[in-house]
């Protein structure tokens, strides 16, 4: 599968003021315990299947997720926590990546292939994870916390093989 | 469409720094783990690293060096152009433990794939895989989709996790480790135990012993702490087809059984939904620990060495009888088509079909 469309492109960079009750609307809840990054990562996957016209996404798609900065704010607090003492099980929790590709498959109510994955060539990225997709294609997304004046970014693409 | 298949691989953990000290060391009964603090009168077992010269970033790169030069045994690692693929949980959290607060974390996620790479002067593409404990074996399905593909024709994949009180620490604050030793399936099993390892698994498109016809990975966010019956059903079911496999071909698992009272048994659940009867099973982690996100690749190379070797893993533990499973005590004499399974945290549920072409 060489050629691919893009069927929904989503962009929060930075999100508007009310994203957070706007996800909670999206998907019927307030995520609870779950840390900012994740957070992001669920508003704009959420927003980019709903973009895309797709109530579910299809159990064959795929999801890879980059992001330079990870959980940087859970991770610094995890760190301090251990200097203090002890972590506390969710700070720890909300610093891995892999928690929050859960809580996005669950926000979708999806169970599939998802996956963390980088290059600091970001177009390599991509086209990792075009690579042995299904026909179900693929959603992509670019997901950064605020730091040092950076704004945070969630940016989705709903992307599907011709 | 190219095939794909191991052409080397590397080790370094608990029982040793090279294959044979690990296969050594195993058939002598092994190591036990030792305890590492993680804050005033607290510490957990880790099956660790033997201890090297050098700061930690000193100590990651001399081990990642020793353990790529294994996959070769001529020493010879071509051009380094192809894509190397990193795998970890920790990543560098480790090196962050010993830097001032203010300093911490001004890089990026890709700086530790970025030290790993510049230890083997690698001049290819460079990939971080992070997905907790499946990250070696996502790492293994990403490169095989390139060499699948005909993107590239070789790759390499290192799992690394090195030693950090922060896991240690994370781990023991969610109540998942056991106090003393890692007992997979064991009657009395509390919970896992870490381990460190460094592994690397040599890809390629050129025909080889060991083939890897197939993998998948599922994630489910319902328990992200734990083992989900549908999703090993689902990731089993989905090697296999990748593979071309039935169940029956299948003969021999290597299971994920951390030692945890409660996954361990569902994942007997589920793997008794997928076969029946079930094949021989063999399981890794009270030789090495859970080692997280190399696990894929340390338990890949682990079992290969094993296989390769004429040694295998014993159980000095009483098993668990309501489980009805047994763990093999030797490699079974028809061994073609292994599946590798790995669960972890963060609802990542990963396998992969190994084929033993020569057998």
């Amino acid at each position: 599968m060489s050629t691919w469309r893009t069927a929904a492109h989503f962009v929060a960079h930075p999100p508007p003021a009310d994203w957070r009750d706007d996800l909670a609307r999206r998907i019927g809840r307030r995520p609870r315990r779950v840390g900012l990054w994740t957070e992001l990562a669920m508003y704009g996957a959420r927003c980019c299947l709903d973009a895309a016209g797709e109530a579910a996404l299809p159990a064959g798609a795929r999801i890879r997720i980059a992001s330079m900065r990870g959980a940087w704010g859970a991770t610094h607090a995890g760190l301090t926590q251990l200097d203090a003492g002890l972590p506390m099980p969710f700070t720890f929790m909300q610093s891995q990546p892999a928690l929050m590709l859960a809580e996005v498959g669950r926000c979708l109510e999806w169970q599939g292939d998802a996956s963390f994955a980088l290059c600091r060539d970001a177009a390599r990225t991509l086209q990792l994870a075009k690579m042995g997709a299904s026909r179900d294609g693929l959603l992509f997304g670019i997901v950064e916390e605020e730091r040092n004046g950076e704004l945070p970014r969630s940016e989705w693409w709903r992307l599907m093989p011709d | 469409m190219n095939d794909v298949y191991l052409a080397g691989m590397g080790l370094a953990c608990v029982l040793g720094d090279d294959m044979p000290s690990v296969l050594a060391s195993l058939r002598h009964g092994g190591v036990p783990p030792t305890p590492v603090a993680v804050a005033d009168g607290i510490s957990w077992p880790v099956y660790a690293l033997a201890s090297r010269e050098g700061d930690w970033t000193q100590r990651l790169c001399s081990t990642v060096r020793s353990v790529v030069a294994q996959t070769d045994k001529t020493g010879d690692l071509g051009p380094r152009t192809a894509p190397l693929f990193v795998a970890s949980s920790s990543l560098d959290i480790g090196f962050m433990e010993y830097e001032k607060q203010d300093l911490r974390l001004g890089g990026d996620l890709q700086d530790f794939a970025g030290v790993v790479a510049r230890a083997l002067d690698w001049q290819g593409p460079v990939f971080t895989v992070s997905t907790a404990c499946t990250s070696a074996l996502n790492a293994v399905l990403a490169a095989a989709d390139l060499i699948r593909s005909a993107e590239a024709d070789e790759a390499l994949v290192i799992g690394v996790e090195m030693d950090n009180r922060f896991t240690v620490a994370g781990f023991g604050a969610m109540q998942l480790l056991a106090p003393d030793s890692a007992q997979p399936f064991g009657a009395q099993r509390k919970g896992l135990v870490l381990g460190e390892a460094v592994a690397a698994l040599r890809l390629t498109s050129q025909p080889a012993r060991w083939q890897i016809t197939g993998g998948a990975n599922v994630v489910d966010g319902r328990n992200p702490s734990g083992t989900e019956a549908s999703a090993v059903f689902a990731m089993c079911r989905g090697a296999l087809m990748q593979s071309g496999l039935q169940p029956g071909d299948i003969d021999l698992i290597k299971v994920q059984a951390a030692g945890s009272p409660v996954n361990d048994a569902i994942e007997v659940e589920a793997l008794k939904q997928v076969f029946d009867p079930l094949p021989p099973l063999v399981s890794l982690k009270s030789a090495i620990g859970h080692t997280l996100g190399a696990a894929g690749a340390a338990e890949l190379a682990l079992l290969v060495g094993c296989i390769e070797g004429g040694v295998w893993p014993t159980v000095d533990y009483p098993l668990d009888a309501s489980l009805g499973i047994a763990l093999s005590e030797r490699a079974p004499q028809k061994l073609r088509n292994i599946l590798l399974n790995v669960v972890g945290f963060g609802g990542g549920h990963a396998s992969l079909v190994l084929k033993d072409v020569g057998s």
